[in-house]
């Protein structure tokens, strides 16, 4: 297992999952795409977050060599809480 | 009565980020068999989050959306959909992605994680942030049921 990968996919993924939260509400088309997927725009996305999460790792897989670095861990940390405050004050404003 | 998926989802995701809690423990100090008891602990973590996901998912598109959601968006806690329902059910996608990468670090690295101080601080790191995540998502919930509730009373149901 490389581990570089699958942290680098896990940021890439998280940034991803808060730019589709925020572009399914800007966007009817975006919102109707993720519908299309699974019924309901939130299983859309849930469906979504598990294959970019998969085809993310397969691909830094092959690019990346299996050298672990706590930085790859702050990077993750650091998405996860952009991402997260990006939904929040997005909603927060939208309310 | 409060609806029995509910109370799955809740107990299962508090379940979950307790788990993690335990990994970060285990962790601290660790020795081979604790680091045994953190991998039991993150697959059993992992597992209620990922259940949690599918019992949380299934009331959210075939209860909440069609029973409470009106109620909630017709009173004047509308907000606890708008913002605080939008928020959980967005974030909490980052929960599994989040567990199952503490678990699969926890078994590359195993035993190697007494003397890799990096890789063991970053399972600290990440379990730390599953259980603090967690547990805001767990106070959104509780939020969440109080908003319906308050929606019921001014409703007059």
């Amino acid at each position: 297992m490389n581990t570089k990968a699958l942290i680098r996919a896990a940021a890439l993924t998280i940034v991803l999952i808060a730019v589709a939260t925020i572009g399914s509400e800007l966007s009817a088309s975006v919102k109707q795409l993720f519908s299309s997927i699974g019924g309901h725009h939130w299983i859309g996305k849930s469906v979504l977050s598990l294959v970019f999460f998969g085809v993310f790792y397969g691909l830094f897989a092959k690019l990346f060599d299996d050298t672990f670095s706590i930085k790859d861990t702050w990077l993750l940390i650091a998405s996860v809480l952009v991402s997260g405050l990006a939904i929040l004050i997005f909603y927060v404003q939208h309310a | 009565m409060m609806n029995p998926l509910i109370l799955l989802h809740a107990i299962t995701a508090e379940v979950g980020v307790i788990a993690f809690l335990w990994v970060l423990v285990e962790l601290l100090n660790p020795t081979e068999s604790r680091v045994a008891r953190a991998q039991v602990a993150a697959v059993v973590g992992c597992a209620a989050l990922l259940f949690a996901w599918l019992v949380g998912g299934f009331y959210y598109v075939e209860v909440y959306g069609l029973h409470v959601k009106p109620l909630i968006q017709a009173s004047e806690a509308a907000w606890v959909h708008s913002i605080v329902m939008e928020v959980k059910e967005h974030v909490f996608l980052f929960l599994p992605i989040l567990a199952t990468l503490a678990t699969a670090m926890l078994y590359r690295f195993e035993s190697e994680l007494i003397e890799n101080r990096d890789a063991r601080v970053s399972i600290v790191l990440l379990s730390g942030l599953i259980f603090l995540l967690g547990f805001s998502i767990a106070g959104m919930g509780a939020l969440i049921s109080s908003g319906y509730r308050f929606a019921l009373l001014a409703g007059g149901v």
